[in-house]
């Protein structure tokens, strides 16, 4: 349904909606006297705390920013003094939340420290990235919003080439638009296609200095030749057949960072060695010349070196109760002060390490959301449920 | 979802609670995109799809941390064209399966596994499925609703190929203007989050679409706000719910997950924008 159609179909929709459903009108402009279906929750769980997805630094702004899912929210944090003192949660310099930001189920995150830009993916089903100025603050409109496909959650700023690239988790692909991209416009370019390997592609990191970029992949694979359609999205094009699914290992590929098309990969990391347990952001240290991987799965920071391919095993594995590493969705480099940032979502915590950090490290500073210590449900638009009748217990897949 | 996987909570679970326990990591082969799930107490197993892999996975219900499902049912065979949402038929033994870009519904035996071939698949332009979700069986009337595109579509339960819906619940007094999302069945009654979200997606996989023009408005914004709503699976036409829950009191935004809980008179509600899970006493819609 194309939007002008859509608009009359809503608008007659709410014409006749006020015609034939009046205690939903009345209800809806007078709560103080509830209609009969009008039912409040006897329980209602929920996280009223901003949850982390993806994290960026700005080492030269002084700036660490994550993106919040749960609240629909971006918040930037003074890159030093934003940690958290003892227990507390951490007060950001700024959030950006409302319903005029544009902001939903918000996924991949980058700063552009030259134009004092930040970027973040609506990966679900908003369909776009909102990109808002450093200076954004509260309920505000973005200084740009550019539609992306269905389930856009990675992002990667080329410098050089003046281009933002996008991973597309369904499609299998990475698309590729010019760095002002503003409302509709087609990719420049994209990679896509059986070669590529490419098989659910989260985060993405653009090295400059090897021209180079890199795709976490989760495996999940649904074919690209007669893959149209998407996830939740609808689709004009019917699918007649599949190409049958499959579920492969995960992986990181890394290609030239001008790839378009049917392209092999440079390199693959995959295989039993590497650890890869769905992997989520992926950033380049160039300090150590190595790849870490928020490797969500085991909570982990897996570190690779950047020329490792095929079945190869980490250089160095940061995980342990030290690290409070907690399911985590982002990893940020910051080469100049050698730190890096580890965005969790099993709590309300961001870390700081440093970037040369092994093992059972503890970080050097936390950002937290929410006091230390608060529950986490973990939601991330949950869009369905069972009762599990025997155990007495909500299975809420999120 | 943000992380693919699937928490599991405490019925009692009030405010800002933690899961007690969760299914998550590479071995689970769970995906990002899990739009029905289905708890089966006959084999004590939980089912869930992965639309992502074309895959329906089944774990055993008491299933924790990184652990592999105990059957897949995935392959060529299996014509599952990005199943995004599941159902169960108790009585008759069998997984109903939306898949949403093949417009179609694939129904399983219930162990089905691996590469396997679907007992049946509604298909075809004469069914008018569209953006196909919630499934819902009344062995009783041997009859299949099915949440679709703006409406809810009456088949019969073993209808197979190109076949038309013998009724359709829709229009304005149905209060259902886009997406209804899970859907459960209760003695002879059907229960829909009817969402009302306004999804316009602008690309047809990852091409342009040639009409698009402005960045369409959020979503979630969409002032219609959603609504659960029981009709009769006999209902047909545009017919209004005979029970619903909705209003500002409610909390309800765009409520899309839906569970029922007949023994204690509860509804569970999942809803987008809140970012949570609502549970409703309504004794009174389970007579």
């Amino acid at each position: 349904m194309n939007k002008l159609a859509a608009g009359c179909v809503f608008a007659f929709a709410l014409l006749v909606a006020a015609a034939v459903l009046p205690r939903a009108s009345s209800q809806e402009s007078n709560p103080t006297k509830p209609a009969p279906e009008d039912i409040p929750p006897v329980r209602t769980i929920a996280d009223p705390y901003p949850a982390f997805n993806g994290v960026a630094v700005d080492a030269a702004n002084g700036l660490v920013a994550m993106s919040d899912p749960n609240r629909k929210s971006l918040l930037l944090y003074d890159r030093v003094n934003g940690a958290s003192r003892g227990a507390s949660a951490s007060v950001p310099l700024r959030q950006i939340v409302g319903p005029d930001t544009f902001l939903g189920m918000i996924a991949g995150i980058l700063l552009d420290s030259e134009h004092r830009e930040v970027y973040t993916a609506n990966n679900d089903i908003e369909d776009t990235v909102v990109v808002m100025p450093y200076e954004a603050s509260g309920n505000v409109k973005p200084a740009r919003v550019f539609s992306v496909p269905h389930q856009s959650w990675g992002l990667a700023l080329g410098q050089a080439r003046e281009e933002i690239a996008v991973t597309v988790e369904v499609q299998n692909t990475v698309v590729f638009y010019r760095r002002q991209v503003k409302g509709v416009e087609a990719p420049i370019r994209i990679i896509r296609g059986p070669a590529t390997g490419l098989a659910d592609p989260h985060g993405i990191y653009w090295d400059e200095s090897h021209d180079e970029i890199g795709v976490a992949n989760h495996g999940n694979f649904r074919g690209v030749v007669q893959n149209t359609g998407g996830g939740c999205a609808p689709s004009a094009v019917v699918e007649d057949e599949a190409e049958a699914g499959e579920s492969r290992p995960p992986s990181v590929t890394i290609f030239s960072a001008g790839a378009k098309g049917d392209t092999k990969p440079l390199r693959v990391i995959q295989g039993a060695r590497t650890g890869l347990d769905w992997p989520m952001g992926v950033a380049y240290d160039p300090k150590h010349d190595t790849v870490a991987v928020a490797n969500n799965g085991d909570s982990s920071i897996l570190i690779f070196s950047r020329a490792s391919n095929g079945d190869v095993a980490p250089v160095r594995i940061l995980r342990g109760n030290h690290t409070g590493i907690n399911h985590p969705m982002g990893v940020a480099i910051d080469p100049q002060n050698g730190e890096m940032w580890v965005s969790n979502w099993g709590d309300h915590s961001a870390l700081a390490f440093d970037s040369g950090a092994n093992g059972n490290a503890t970080p050097k500073r936390v950002v937290r959301s929410a006091p230390e210590g608060t529950p986490t449900p973990g939601f991330g638009n949950p869009m369905a449920l069972a009762y599990d009748s025997k155990r007495d217990a909500l299975l809420v897949p999120n | 979802m943000t992380q693919p996987r699937i928490a599991v909570f405490a019925r009692l679970a009030n405010g800002n609670a933690a899961p007690t326990r969760v299914i998550s990591g590479q071995k689970s082969m769970l995906g990002r995109t899990i739009h029905g799930l289905a708890y089966d107490p006959v084999h004590d197993e939980i089912v869930a799809p992965n639309a992502l892999a074309d895959a329906v996975l089944v774990f055993r219900a008491a299933a924790e941390g990184s652990e592999r499902p105990v059957r897949v049912i995935q392959g060529s065979q299996t014509h599952m064209v990005t199943p995004h949402a599941v159902s169960l038929d108790l009585r008759n033994g069998e997984i109903l399966v939306a898949s949403l870009t093949g417009r179609r519904i694939n129904v399983f035996r219930w162990d089905a596994n691996g590469n396997a071939a679907p007992v049946r698949v509604i298909e075809g332009p004469r069914t008018g499925l569209g953006h196909v979700v919630g499934l819902a069986v009344d062995p009783e009337r041997n009859l299949l609703a099915v949440a679709n595109s703006q409406e809810i579509l009456i088949f019969n339960r073993t209808d197979n190929g190109d076949v038309a819906p013998r009724a359709r619940i829709a229009g304005p007094k149905t209060g259902i203007t886009d997406e209804p999302w899970q859907m459960e069945f209760y003695k002879g009654k059907i229960f829909v989050a009817a969402s009302n979200h306004f999804h316009d997606n602008l690309y047809n996989g990852v091409t342009l679409r040639t009409d698009a023009k402005d960045v369409p408005d959020d979503p979630w914004l969409n002032p219609t706000l959603g609504f659960v709503g029981m009709w009769n699976i006999t209902d047909s036409g545009d017919v209004p719910p005979r029970a619903m829950i909705r209003g500002p009191y409610s909390n309800l935004l765009h409520p899309v997950g839906l569970a029922l809980n007949p023994r204690t008179g509860e509804i569970y509600v999942s809803d987008s924008v809140r970012n949570g899970v609502l549970s409703f006493l309504v004794p009174q819609f389970f007579p």
